[in-house]
């Protein structure tokens, strides 16, 4: 606190408090914590809302009558007995507006029930459907990493500079390009005369309904989120001393021991940073389930979430769905974590 | 020489994975470039398959498209309103983590990364659950907020990266020197930082205009550039979209051949400093 103080003086350091304040508590806290807060309780309309709102429109039914009854007995000659009936007329009318108000309080502002109510009602069917997303996710990982540490090797490693630059290039592209686009190529390839489709139909095989049965949001997640796992690999590779791959090779190591015993290690925490985000962004996707199933194909759990809070229009549950699936992530985040003995700062750098 | 004499892979082994690269950008560029091949067929819905011949017919339809204009309008609007929240965010972020003395450091670092590590969507419904209980509905204003969560993230590691290269003797000396605090800042620290200002800013602008999870959760009934593409391609596909398809694989070409100039050029430059 002193030395920000005094590289920055009080009110630099106010402004630095205020605006980190605002980040912290305003845009990533409490905003998680209000939806963690929506997902445990729902809004109890006692029970039965059209027998309130029948109840309440007989009231206004009897203060109107006893109104009449009012306007009547004013019109009758000044006595005692009038005055008595009046003021009783008067009590049976306040009483009946407070009746009145109580419930419509109860019909606009119906009581707040904390429970587990929002995550029981996932059933089998949509359980089923999470495990079949966390699957996916899961699968999608270990594909990227198969498929992307050979390259980030040879581009860190073997290639000659103005190779690995055209490397380079041919990454960054198809990495940059956005991610809705790359999906619907895939859409013209899988579809069911699409290329895949036309050339199986050439060599006379039965065309395979991709789209239909939802392999196809797995085919176009794999092609996705795929390079997410190459960068952070290529920058760990990257940072480790050449000799100690000529070393190892001298001692007479063969070149798979040298990955197991000097690579692989080396490049943990690239791993770690690889997996986590291709773990997350897959699991997380909207945006490929949403173009490639196009309403044929059965929802993933992104789907889901979107149904309930913007169809149903049950942000309560949409709410407990959502947390369910980012504590899907955070657990993932600290098992690999655990798994590869890295910390928060090794993760994002 | 940074990279491992040839001699030790073997030449077999070397055949082997050129073979594997070959493959594996043939599966990179081939979808894009059936894409662009599509948005000139004159045929509807896009294929490659059915060829009905060459067309610059798409061309027009999409620029006749009114709610492509008003999505493009409202991607830049939210991208530069996400530049102006994120920035100062991630910079002052940066300065706290980076200046303060603190066992809460770990803590604090955690936190302002975490956006980064939480799925785009949950960024999008937590943003839009807050504001709704401050009676703001979904639209451009939340969009913009939730993108600016995690984009402020990124900047912050930017500004970071940028302030551990800082040679703090100069701010010393500038304080020592009888300089105002703010005064060494604005003479010192932000010219030092201009460079990760320019870049944090171009970054937060194509990640904000690129976004499609976080925003479709949080727009309400507005849309950008990106959503309607996403919709388009569920509904009522049309050619129309490869011919955008087509503009952002040319774009992206570009900036991408730019950068990767420029990383070559520092890394010459870095090595001729070296000697």
């Amino acid at each position: 606190m002193t030395s920000l103080l005094r590289t920055f003086g009080p009110s630099l350091t106010a402004v630095i408090l205020l605006l980190t304040g605002l980040w912290i508590v305003g845009m990533i806290v409490a905003p998680q914590l209000i939806m963690v807060d929506k997902s445990f309780w729902y809004l109890d309309r006692g029970g039965d809302a059209g027998a309130l709102s029948v109840r309440i429109d007989s009231l206004y039914n009897d203060v109107d009558l006893l109104g009449w009854d009012k306007t009547d007995t004013e019109a009758l000659e000044p006595s005692a007995e009038r005055d008595l009936k009046l003021v009783e007329i008067e009590q049976q009318i306040t009483e009946k507006k407070a009746e009145i108000t109580e419930l419509e309080t109860r019909e606009i502002k119906p009581k707040k029930v904390y429970s587990l109510a929002n995550y029981t009602l996932m059933g089998a069917a949509h359980f089923a459907i999470f495990a079949k997303t966390i699957f996916a996710a899961l699968a999608v990982t270990v594909i990227a990493f198969i498929v992307c540490y050979p390259i980030a090797y040879s581009v860190a490693k073997l290639a000659p500079p103005g190779k690995a630059a055209i490397i380079m290039l041919g990454l960054i592209v198809p990495y940059a390009i956005n991610e809705l686009l790359r999906i619907f190529a895939w859409l013209m390839i899988l579809n069911y005369n699409g290329v895949i489709n036309v050339m199986l139909g050439f060599f006379g095989m039965e065309p395979v309904p991709f789209l239909e049965s939802g392999s196809g949001v797995f085919i176009a997640m794999v092609y996705a989120y795929v390079l997410f796992m190459v960068f952070p690999i290529y920058n760990t590779v990257e940072t480790l001393d050449t000799a100690q791959i000529e070393a190892a090779r001298d001692l007479g190591a063969p070149m798979w021991k040298i990955h197991l015993r000097v690579i692989l290690p080396h490049a943990k925490p690239g791993i770690a940073v690889g997996a986590i985000m291709t773990f997350m962004l897959s699991a997380g996707s909207y945006a490929v389930p949403y173009i490639m199933t196009r309403g044929i194909a059965a929802p993933w759990f992104t789907q889901l979430i979107y149904n309930k809070f913007f169809e149903s229009n049950n942000w309560n549950a949409g709410a407990a769905y959502a947390f369910t699936l980012l504590i899907t992530c955070t657990l993932f985040i600290f098992l690999l974590m655990r798994i590869f003995k890295i910390g928060i700062k090794d993760i994002a750098r | 020489m940074s990279h491992v004499s040839p001699t030790i892979t073997g030449r077999a082994s070397q055949v082997v994975l050129n073979l594997y690269l070959v493959i594996f950008f043939l599966y990179m560029f081939l979808p894009l470039i059936l894409m662009v091949l599509a948005g000139f067929n004159d045929f509807s819905p896009p294929s490659v398959t059915v060829w009905k011949g060459f067309t610059f017919r798409w061309f027009g339809e999409l620029a006749a498209d009114t709610r492509m204009w008003t999505g493009l309008i409202n991607s830049i609007l939210i991208a530069t309103l996400v530049i102006v929240i994120a920035l100062p965010l991630g910079l002052a972020g940066a300065f706290l983590v980076t200046r303060l003395q603190s066992r809460f450091n770990g803590l604090l670092y955690g936190v302002m990364v975490s956006p980064l590590l939480t799925p785009g969507i949950i960024l999008g419904i937590s943003t839009l659950v807050f504001w709704r209980d401050l009676s703001v509905p979904g639209g451009l204003f939340t969009a913009a907020m939730a993108q600016a969560t995690y984009i402020a993230s990124y900047a912050m590691l930017m500004f970071m990266a940028r302030l551990q290269r800082q040679d703090m003797t100069l701010e010393e000396a500038a304080l020592d020197l009888g300089a105002t605090p703010a005064r060494a800042f604005r003479r010192i620290t932000i010219p030092f930082l201009k460079p990760a200002i320019l870049t944090a800013s171009v970054i937060a602008f194509l990640q904000s205009f690129e976004n499609y999870n976080t925003t479709i959760f949080s727009i309400g009934g507005e849309h950008t550039l990106v959503t309607e593409i996403g919709s388009r391609m569920r509904f009522g596909l049309s050619p129309a979209v490869n011919v955008i398809g087509m503009i952002f694989v040319v774009l992206t070409f570009f900036f991408a051949a730019l950068y990767v100039l420029f990383r070559e050029r520092e890394k010459r430059r870095a090595a001729a400093a070296l000697g």
